[in-house]
Order: C-alpha cells, then sequence, then structure tokens
C-alpha cells in the first residue's frame, strides 16, 4: 500500500509531538522523552527511506478546517525527510548529555519541548501540500526555532539574536504568505498541484517572492544577516539542527515551488549569480571570523550558497530544456544538500564538545586540544576535510557534479552565469579549506594560547558516539556516491517531470574512476600513516612542540587564527587589522588586533535601521491622544470604503 | 407603512440630538429613539418569531429604561448639565448631519445589496443614524455626551440588523445589547473616576494620557 509512507511520516510528526508535550512536563525523565524522540526519528526517517528506495509516491486527502488538504511524501521530501530525522535524533541523544536537565537554570524543559516542536514542524514543512498549512507548520518551525535560539535569554547578545531572528523570519512569513495568495490563483486553489499554461508575469512574481521569504531562511545573501549570531547563540545541539536541516527548508520550498510552476526564463541564471556571489561571501567572512561557532555559521551561508547554485543550474537546464544541464544542477543541490547535513551536523555538534569542555568560543584563547581531546579532534577531521571539499569525502562528490554541470552551462545554456558561477565556486573551495584549516589548525594543534582549555577533556560518550556517526557518514556519502546516483534520480523526477533524467549516463563513470582512486589512496594512505606513527612509538619519550633549539618556546610564538587569515582576508571590505610595526633598535612590545565587520550584515544594517524609525517618528502626530480625532480616523475610513463602494459600482455601470 | 413612520421618527430624532445643548435632553432624545428601534420589528408584522418579541421587549427595557437611568445617575454624580463649546458648532452640526442623511440616501440606492433589501427606508436610516452618532463621538468634548454618541451609533448598527432580523439568532442580538449595557455601565462609572481624578470629564484634558 504507497500510502503507508506518509502515514509513517505523519505518525512521527505526531510523536514529535507528543514527546513536546511530554517534554514540557518536568517530571517527565530523560529516558522517556528520548525514547519518544527517537521512536518518532525511526518512524519517519523508516517511511521517508522506503519512499526513496521504492520511489512510491504517497499521498493523503482530507478536510481541515472546511478547506481541502492535501499531504504527499514524493522522493523529493523523502530525501528532506531523512537527514532531518537523522540529524534530529543524534541531537537528542547529544542534548541529553550536553544540556541536561539539572543545569542551566531549568532550561532544559523548554528546551527539549522547543526542540521536538521544530522537528515537528520541519516534518510537516515537508509533506505538506496546502498553501494555509505548509504556513502553520512552517510557523511552528520558525517559532519554536526562536524559542530554541534564545534559550540562554540572560546573555544580551543571545537574546538580541532572537529578536533579529524572528523579525527576519517573520518578514519572509510576510513574502510567502503573498506567495501563497498568489500561487492559489495562479494554480485555482489551495492545494499545491502544478500549475497548467504557459510562463506568465504572475509566475515570475511568485517565484520572486518565493525566493525571498524562503532565502530569508536559507540565509542568501542580502538577507544573511539574522544568521551568524542566532546560530552561535543557541546551543550547539540545536545549531546543529538549525544548520543542518532548517535552512534547508527554505531550500526545499524554492525547489518545490520551482517544481509547480512552468520554467521561467532567466531566473536560473539570476539564482545561480546570486548563490555564487553568497557563497564566496561566506566563505570569505568565514576566514575572518575569530569565534568558531560563527565561522561554522558563516560556512553555513556558502554552502547554502553552493546549493542555491545548483538549483539555479538546474532552473536555468529547466528552462532551456536540456535535461542533462537541469539533471546536473538539481542533482549538486540535492547531493551538496545531504552532504551538508551530515558534515556541517558534525562540525556544530563538535564545536558544542569544545564549548562544553572549554568554555569559551574564541579560536585564540584555544590551542593544542588535539592532545586533551584526541577523540574529539579525530572525529572533527572529517568533517573539516569534507567542508573543504576534498576527496574522499562528501563535499567533494557533489561539487564535482557543480563543475560538471557549470562546465555544460559554459558550453551551452548560460555562457555568462556559468563562466561567473566557475571560479567563484573553485574560489570558494579555496577560502573554506583555508578557513577550516585555521580552525582546525589553532584549535588542536599547536599549544594552548590561554588558561581557557587547561581542564579539557573528551565530552561523555552520548555526546562522542554522534560525533562518530556523522564523521563516518562523511565519508560513507563520498565513496557512495555511485550506489546514491539512483536515488537521486528519483528524488529528481518531481523536479523535472516527464523526462528522462540521464545522471547515471553522465556521472557514473566519472564516479568510479574516483571511487577506484580514493580507495587506492585510502589503501596506500594507512600503511603511510601506521609506518610513519610506529617510528613516533619507537621513541622513548615524545617532546614538547617546538623542543629544537628554542631555549625558552612560548605559545605566543605560533600563529593565532587572527594572523593566519589576515594573509588572506586582508582585502576584504569590513576587516581591519591594528598593527604597529616595531621601529628603532629596541622596540617596546607590539600587538596585532584584528577586527572584523560584516559590510552586509547586521553591524551595517542596524545604524540604518534607526535612521528609518527616526524618520517614521513624524507618523507620531497622527496619534494626537484624543479621542475624537481617532474617532475622525475611523469615520474617514468608512467614508472612504462607502466612497469606494460607490465609485466601483459607478464604473461597472 | 407604520415601520416606515417609525424609520422616519428615527431620522428626525437625529437632527434633534446634533442640535441639543442640554445632556438631560440628549439622554431623553436617545432613550425615545432606542424605544422606537424597539417598536419596530414589531411594527413590520413579525409577531409570529417568538424570539423576535423577546428582543423587542429587551431592547425597550433596556434602551428606554436601564441605559437612560446608568446615563442620568452619571450625570447626576458628575453634575454636568450642558454641552458647552463643542469641537464643532450646533449649526455646522445640523447642516452636516442634513449632509450625512442625503449622502446615506445616495449610498442606499447604489450599493451592492440582495434585490429584497433595496428598497425601503431602512439602509438609509442606519447609515444616516450611523454618522449622526459619529458627527457626535467626533464633536463633542463632554465624555457623558460621547456615551449618547456610541449609543447613537450602536442605533445604527442594531437599524441594519434589522434586515436580518428574521435571520439572526437571538443569541447574537441579546449579546449585542449586553454588550451595550456593559459598555455604557462602565463607562458610566469611569467618567466618575475621570472627574474625580481629574476635576473635569473633558475628553481633552485626557491627552496628556497618551504614551
Amino acid at each position: 500500500m504507497p500510502s503507508t509512507d506518509l502515514l509513517l511520516v505523519l505518525a512521527a510528526a505526531g510523536c514529535w509531538i507528543i514527546a513536546a508535550g511530554a517534554g514540557a512536563l518536568a517530571r517527565t525523565s530523560e529516558r522517556t522523552f528520548l525514547g519518544l524522540g527517537l521512536a518518532a526519528a525511526l518512524l519517519a526517517a523508516g517511511g521517508a527511506a522506503h519512499a526513496l528506495w521504492t520511489g512510491h509516491l504517497s499521498g493523503l486527502a482530507f478536510r481541515f478546517w472546511g478547506l481541502t488538504a492535501w499531504a504527499e511524501m514524493d522522493s523529493l521530501s523523502a530525501l528532506f525527510l531523512v537527514p532531518l530525522q537523522v540529524l534530529g535524533a543524534l541531537g537528542l541523544v547529544y542534548g541529553s548529555a550536553y544540556w541536561p536537565l539539572p543545569v542551566g537554570k531549568g532550561r532544559g524543559v523548554p528546551l527539549r519541548c522547543c526542540y521536538a516542536l521544530l522537528v515537528a514542524g520541519l516534518t510537516l514543512v515537508f509533506v505538506l501540500r496546502q498553501g494555509l498549512l505548509f504556513l502553520v507548520a512552517w510557523e511552528l518551525m520558525a517559532v519554536s526555532a526562536f524559542f530554541l535560539i534564545s534559550t540562554e535569554h540572560d546573555k544580551p547578545e543571545a537574546a538580541k539574536a532572537g529578536w533579529v531572528y524572528l523579525a527576519a523570519t517573520h518578514v519572509g512569513t510576510a513574502a510567502l504568505v503573498a506567495m501563497a495568495i498568489l500561487l492559489a490563483r495562479r494554480v485555482g486553489g489551495p492545494l499545491w498541484v502544478p500549475a497548467q499554461g504557459p510562463a506568465s508575469g504572475l509566475d515570475l512574481a511568485i517565484l520572486a517572492l518565493a525566493v525571498v521569504g524562503f532565502g530569508f531562511k536559507a540565509g542568501l545573501l542580502p538577507l544573511h544577516f539574522w544568521l551568524p549570531a542566532a546560530h552561535a547563540g543557541a546551543p550547539s545541539h540545536v545549531s546543529a539542527l538549525l544548520s543542518g536541516v532548517m535552512l534547508k527548508a527554505g531550500i526545499y520550498g524554492i525547489l518545490r515551488v520551482s517544481s509547480l510552476l512552468p520554467p521561467v526564463p532567466h531566473a536560473g541564471a539570476l539564482l545561480l549569480a546570486l548563490g555564487a556571489f553568497t557563497a564566496l561571501y561566506g566563505a570569505a567572512y568565514a576566514l575572518a571570523q575569530a569565534d568558531y561557532k560563527r565561522l561554522m555559521a558563516y560556512s553555513s551561508i556558502e554552502n547554502l550558497g553552493i546549493i542555491a547554485m545548483g538549483i539555479g543550474l538546474g532552473m536555468a537546464g529547466r528552462a532551456v530544456g536540456d535535461p542533462a544541464l537541469a539533471a546536473l544542477g538539481f542533482a549538486g543541490a540535492l547531493f551538496h544538500m545531504l552532504n551538508h547535513a551530515a558534515f556541517k551536523g558534525l562540525l556544530f555538534l563538535g564545536s558544542g564538545a569544545l564549548l562544553h569542555a572549554t568554555g569559551t568560543r574564541r579560536i585564540d584563547e584555544l590551542g593544542g586540544l588535539a592532545k586533551l581531546m584526541p577523540r574529539t579532534a579525530l572525529a572533527m577531521l572529517p568533517g573539516v576535510l569534507t567542508v573543504s571539499a576534498l576527496p574522499p569525502f562528501a563535499a567533494f562528490a557533489s561539487e564535482w557534479f557543480l563543475y560538471r554541470g557549470l562546465f555544460a552551462g559554459l558550453l551551452r545554456g548560460n555562457p555568462w552565469s556559468a563562466s561567473l558561477a566557475l571560479p567563484a565556486l573553485a574560489l570558494t573551495g579555496g577560502l573554506a579549506a583555508v578557513a577550516f584549516g585555521k580552525f582546525y589548525g589553532a584549535v588542536f594543534l599547536g599549544e594552548a594560547r590561554g588558561p581557557a582549555g587547561a581542564g579539557a577533556h573528551d565530552p561523555p560518550t552520548p555526546m562522542t558516539w554522534p560525533l562518530a556517526i556523522l564523521g563516518v557518514l562523511c565519508l560513507a556519502l563520498g565513496l557512495a556516491a555511485v550506489p546514491l546516483l539512483p536515488l537521486l534520480e528519483r528524488a529528481l523526477s518531481p523536479l523535472l517531470p516527464g523526462t528522462p533524467i540521464p545522471l547515471s549516463t553522465l556521472l557514473s563513470g566519472d564516479l568510479r574512476l574516483f571511487l577506484v582512486l580514493q580507495l587506492l589512496l585510502i589503501a596506500a594512505g594507512v600503511p603511510l600513516v601506521a609506518w610513519v606513527r610506529r617510528g613516533f612509538a619507537e621513541k622513548t619519550s615524545v617532546p614538547p612542540t617546538w623542543d629544537c633549539g628554542y631555549a625558552a618556546p612560548t605559545a605566543r610564538m605560533q600563529y593565532t587564527g587572527g594572523s593566519f587569515a589576515d594573509l588572506w582576508s586582508a582585502l576584504l571590505p569590513g576587516i581591519r587589522a591594528r598593527v604597529r610595526t616595531p621601529r628603532a633598535l629596541f622596540p617596546p612590545p607590539t600587538g596585532f588586533h584584528p577586527t572584523q565587520r560584516d559590510p552586509l550584515g547586521l553591524d551595517a544594517l542596524e545604524p540604518r535601521l534607526a535612521q528609518l524609525a527616526d524618520r517614521l517618528l513624524r507618523f507620531r502626530r497622527l496619534q494626537q491622544g484624543n479621542l475624537s480625532v481617532y474617532l475622525l480616523y475611523v469615520l474617514i475610513a468608512l467614508l472612504g470604503v462607502f466612497l469606494w463602494m460607490l465609485v466601483r459600482a459607478w464604473m461597472r455601470g | 407603512m407604520l415601520h416606515d413612520l417609525l424609520i422616519a421618527l428615527t431620522m428626525l430624532t437625529n437632527f434633534t440630538l446634533v442640535a441639543t445643548h442640554r445632556v438631560q435632553k440628549s439622554i431623553q432624545v436617545a432613550a425615545f429613539q432606542g424605544v422606537l428601534l424597539g417598536f419596530l420589528p414589531l411594527s413590520m408584522g413579525l409577531w409570529r418569531h417568538t424570539h423576535v418579541l423577546l428582543l423587542a421587549a429587551a431592547t425597550i427595557l433596556v434602551k428606554g429604561w436601564l441605559i437612560p437611568f446608568l446615563l442620568r445617575r452619571a450625570m447626576r454624580q458628575v453634575q454636568i448639565h450642558r454641552e458647552v463649546n463643542p469641537y464643532i458648532s450646533y449649526t455646522l452640526s445640523l447642516m452636516l448631519c442634513a449632509l450625512g442623511t442625503g449622502i446615506s440616501l445616495v449610498l442606499a440606492h447604489n450599493l451592492p445589496l440582495k434585490p429584497g433589501d433595496a428598497h425601503g427606508l431602512f439602509v438609509p436610516a442606519a447609515l444616516s443614524t450611523l454618522f449622526t452618532g459619529f458627527l457626535l463621538l467626533v464633536s463633542r468634548r463632554k465624555a457623558l455626551t460621547q456615551v449618547v454618541g456610541y449609543l447613537v451609533l450602536e442605533n445604527g448598527i442594531y437599524l441594519f440588523g434589522m434586515l436580518l432580523v428574521e435571520q439572526m439568532p437571538l443569541l447574537v442580538e441579546t449579546g449585542i445589547l449586553l454588550d451595550l449595557f456593559v459598555g455604557i455601565f462602565v463607562m458610566g462609572i469611569v467618567i466618575n473616576h475621570i472627574r474625580a481624578a481629574f476635576d473635569s470629564t473633558d475628553t481633552l484634558r485626557m491627552a496628556e494620557l497618551k504614551d
């Protein structure tokens, strides 16, 4: 029975809501809550995986408040549901040790309640296909995320991040409401079914509103300002879920809406350029961050930009009727979405372990943690290598899809956008590698730069296991690209209905070659590492770092994160380094102080908003404080309405 | 025929209301208007509906006795007998009221109503009473006369509701009536307290309360 899959997913959403209700009671034990959440995740992941495996489409029509409603799970929804449930379950296990109930001023109870609500909302977002219900699920997700972000609301930074997020998400929702209304007019009903007829101006308006509304969630460029502070301020398992899945809800929305409309010319190329700009910007400013959670948040912007590039390429391919281009673009976006959920989940959970152990988010206070936290260091290595898009890890494979698609686009479809995007993608990969090289090198290698990391130790088992699982996934997704191809083809079928998807024929040759090379690399690398380590083990003692001839080595001799990044990021706008160059024979002590400011971020936005608020103050004159005047406004409005009706009646004859 | 007469009388009371100086008289006229409207459903020959009968009785009781009683009590407590110096002079109010009545007549003929409702004086009378209520609310200074304006405004809405009196459930009508009664009850108390606190019931003084 095909609709069993959907029923499983809906039951899982219900189970998450029950878990939220149970979690809201302080007397519910950690174990009960965990059990409910894991059961829900298992149900939904099972349903979605089955739907993805068989390619069945399961739908359910029902009535809700007198309106017809439609829930449907196709393989596209299923592809988004699987990482959601996996990351949701891992975050749940991780959170039970990261933020146990007794600590944190009793915030554990609302935290776990909102966490379950967020997962429930996201689950529903991916299956509901009716404008109104979709928006309700969307708001459930958005509002529970607000409470999660402002968990530590006694810190002014986290409280502000929460409010900025709330304002941003609601502006996005306003655009989505308009989009849903126009879409209902376009398809002739509230249900989200494919629109008939050729593309028109209305389609362009719907798509533009969708990109704005969903772009707020996905952090596409000028709309990303809420993202870094929100991800840095939230508890780490929440950041993992926000970055790994909630941002993808924006991507899902853009994909879903564009799949309902006929192809709009030029929209794909514009989205491709926007994605390229976002990716480059995110990577460049990730490099400049001094706070490792903010660094990861900027890296999320970068990766969402890469995904948007894929979607843009796919839409461009769809518009020119080139199935190969469309398949490469959309498949690259979807595969990268999957990979980003794995590696950014890993990185945020790992940074939670760092925060848990050291209590600081500043890279320049840490150092040498690989000795104190060897398991965390080992588990985060695959994440760092994946985000840098290095083989044999997962992001290399997904970016390969995009490179292939962009080269194909260069030859056929959109030369200007593809020629813009290709160097942007390459530069993005390089900058991301430098940014995470800075992070990993400064935090785990070298010597401690401050007292913060002195008592650091590996986190307890419930926090280590999720890291290990995600680390293995990062490698496995990279190696299993060939068997994943049919799954991706199935997930693409709702986006490219009625056209054959030539993904296997296009890519299986490349990917097989890569697989062989990667296996050879691993086969050669593992003995090499073992041999090198054996050499170390033969020595009787391990000397401290830099014991080779320095009389008094100190941790201040090493590069800091800031000075390392300055080599690459000095030219970016908003980045300054204050250096006093030593002069004269006996120079006084000098220093290097990098500061960074996001030129499109909140720091730049706030003065302008304050200015606007000042201008709007002149409307205060309308508020006289006199009841008669207010009633006069009502009377004028009433007369205006009557007048309008008269004029309308007169115009209609 | 009888109901046309009642409606015409209602429209005439509107003119009396905007032209009167004395608070005592405006309360009286508003009560008279309420009683007229209470008799209206009976004059339309709707005897057979029990709920319409109940409603008429309740309207006459509340608008003809209870509310005027409350207003008079409030008037005695605050010792206000005249509306002096309104925002809009009485002559101008009278002209505006006439203009409003004219506009209502024009509007009623052009509004997209159901064919059955378009005839008769109901819609123009409802609109003109509505405008009169607004005029009183906007132009008068004393809180007590503003309450009278509110009462007249509600009468206009009630008149509009007459179009649907057969279909409208009793619960809705009684709800509106209860709402009105409680509103005026509370306003009576509030006016008294305002006078105790500010030594005036001139609403202009309350502009100091804006945030």
